[in-house]
């Protein structure tokens, strides 16, 4: 393996691991104030289903064109969702 | 490089990462679908339950002797999968909970063992606290990970679904096995992955409660299960009143014939003291408990717990899934053979990557061979080896849930050894068959003997077909593995010819 594959792939994982992670966690946030039920519900639900991101984040981060491409797309994505999410301080804790 | 490839590399390499943690999980879960059958089946002391003669008043007595300063007591009444009252209290410096069993009909303590349970541990956290958990958490998201992209890379997924061909090369026999096992079992894998995750939840994934709670878990489990709480008053108890007659109460909150499942008794010393009855696990897959809370000192009825909202509703039906405690024993038979299905999915996935490399020379492949002895065929070793301890150790052994876990270790650090010193071989491989046969035949032998409501002819004649089953479910397992060891022998010595020409007749 090349010095470029090996950092290819290093990137992948990192972003599988790391941005995978941080994209399942801002989403689930993200659902926990925007869905329009109940706090307990919203909570559930969105939990719930956070290992769904997570394992298409992990696919997509080997899947992708460009290692780059499997950085950055996931990465901008959680910031995205994370600052819709935290912003709003009283939104997400609405009954 | 293509999707396929791409995905290819992800398969085999998260795969073989995760291969050996997942093989523990998934096979103590395997075997931990019949946890209280073989809880049972560990106690040959036991009596087969006519009649429930002891009521929870006594067996309170029975743990307030044994901790009178405890911080919360718990019992479960006799069920049909578990005919003894569960009993056992949360110590006041927090510590482990202690649990012991009760004769439902005698009254007498039962001699302790790991039971079931043992195995139950093992697959959610691997006996290792807090860190175990997250472990088999990461396990658990890598084979969610392999399943998805081994669809992705299986191509000819309907068509390889009827390919099997045992004769042709060593690796594509494994390869088959893999793709056959992994296409009939995926439905359940993936299920029991994801609601696997689903159970542990809070632990894994905090967003939610973070933004939504604040971070407060006790608020959003509040909410969710809509517990009822007390503070302690800080003045010592009254007398208690009668739990029968609590339980009594509760059945009628309940409205149903719902059988009793978890008592506990919040803050016994204190003049708050309540008495807590939930509902049994036992039917359908969502229980919501529907917990009964009365006052301890004055038997007054305090609060009867709303059923679940949606979102924890779906949430528990997820883990009711998983857990199988619904249903009937011919449901856990089948969680029990997918359940292997996935074992020998994990092993011949393994097997694939060694047979690939083998040729070429890879350095891992010792390695990984070595592992795969150790750790497949270790573990199921060990099992049994900890069965045969809790038959053999004397009942009045002091700290015996000690022995029977340092037998399950030990055999299973001997198993090590032996596949380091032979390489991981198919000699190993065949010794390893032989000491299974012996010590899954030996078991059976066990039940001939021993205390006498424990034996197989007594469960025969009394027709607990479940205890005979387990003891016939061990002579299969030990004739099957008698086999294979002797197969292994065979190809060895004879020329591989005559071995193909011979091995049509099995085909």
């Amino acid at each position: 393996m090349s010095a470029a594959q090996a950092g290819a792939v290093a990137a992948r994982t990192l972003s599988a691991v790391v941005g995978g992670y941080a994209l399942a966690y801002t989403a689930t946030a993200f659902l926990s104030v925007y869905l329009p039920m109940s706090r307990p519900d919203r909570v559930s639900l969105a939990s719930l289903a956070c290992f769904i991101v997570w394992v298409a984040a992990i696919i997509y981060a080997f899947g992708a064109k460009s290692p780059w491409r499997a950085v950055w797309l996931p990465a901008a994505l959680s910031v995205v969702l994370g600052v819709a999410a935290f912003l709003p301080a009283t939104y997400g804790v609405r009954p | 490089m293509s999707l396929r490839q791409s995905m290819s590399g992800l398969h085999t390499w998260a795969g073989l990462l995760v291969s050996w943690i997942l093989f523990v999980v998934l096979f103590s879960g395997t075997v931990a679908v019949f946890d209280k059958e073989l809880t049972r089946w560990m106690i040959p002391q036991l009596h087969k339950l006519e009649q429930v003669k002891v009521g929870a008043d006594p067996v309170r007595e029975l743990i307030v002797e044994r901790a009178p300063k405890a911080h919360g007591y718990w019992m479960h009444p006799p069920t049909e999968r578990m005919p003894y009252w569960t009993a056992g209290w949360e110590p006041a410096d927090f510590s482990e909970f202690q649990s012991f069993l009760v004769d439902a009909q005698s009254g007498e303590v039962l001699p302790k063992t790991v039971g079931g349970n043992f195995f139950l541990e093992l697959h959610y956290e691997l006996h290792g606290g807090l860190l175990g958990l997250y472990v088999v958490g990461v396990a658990g998201v890598f084979m969610l990970v392999a399943l998805v992209s081994g669809v992705i890379v299986h191509r000819r997924i309907f068509k390889d679904f009827f390919t099997l061909r045992p004769k042709a090369a060593r690796q594509r026999a494994w390869l088959d096995a893999h793709n056959v096992l992994g296409v009939l079992g995926l439905p359940f894998h993936l299920l029991m992955a994801y609601t696997g995750l689903a159970i542990f939840i809070t632990f894994y994934m905090t967003a939610g409660i973070k933004v939504a709670y604040k971070s407060d878990m006790e608020h959003f489990f509040h909410d969710v299960q809509g517990a009822f709480e007390r503070e302690e008053l800080g003045k010592p108890a009254k007398a208690t009143k009668s739990i029968d007659n609590m339980i009594l109460k509760a059945r009628e909150a309940w409205g149903d014939d719902s059988q009793v499942g978890w008592i506990n008794i919040e803050h016994p010393a204190d003049a708050a003291a309540m008495v807590q009855i939930r509902k049994a696990v036992d039917k359908g897959m969502v229980n919501d408990q529907r917990t009964v809370s009365f006052d301890s000192g004055t038997g007054a009825l305090l609060h009867v717990q709303k059923p679940y909202k949606p979102g924890y509703k779906t949430y528990a039906w997820l883990t009711g899934l998983h857990m199988a405690q619904f249903g009937n024993d011919l449901l856990r038979v089948m969680y029990f053979v997918l359940g292997l299905v996935g074992c020998v999915m994990v092993f011949g996935g393994l097997q694939v990557w060694v047979s690939k490399r083998e040729a070429r020379g890879h350095r891992g492949v010792a390695l990984v061979r070595t592992l795969n002895g150790a750790v497949c065929g270790g573990l199921p070793m060990a099992s049994l080896g900890l069965l045969a301890a809790s038959r053999l150790l004397p009942a009045e052994l002091l700290q015996r849930t000690r022995w029977e876990a340092t037998v399950f270790v030990v055999i299973w650090l001997l198993a090590l050894v032996h596949a380091l010193l032979r390489r991981g071989s198919r000699a190993m491989a065949r010794e390893q068959f032989v000491a299974l046969a012996a010590l899954a035949l030996l078991l059976p032998v066990l039940s001939l003997f021993g205390p006498e409501p424990g034996r197989v002819t007594t469960h025969f004649a009394s027709g607990d077909w479940m205890m005979v089953g387990i003891d016939l479910g061990l002579l299969l397992i030990g004739g099957l593995c008698a086999f294979l060891g002797w197969r292994l022998g065979q190809e060895r010595a004879a020329p591989v010819r005559e071995r193909r020409a011979r091995n049509e007749e099995y085909a």
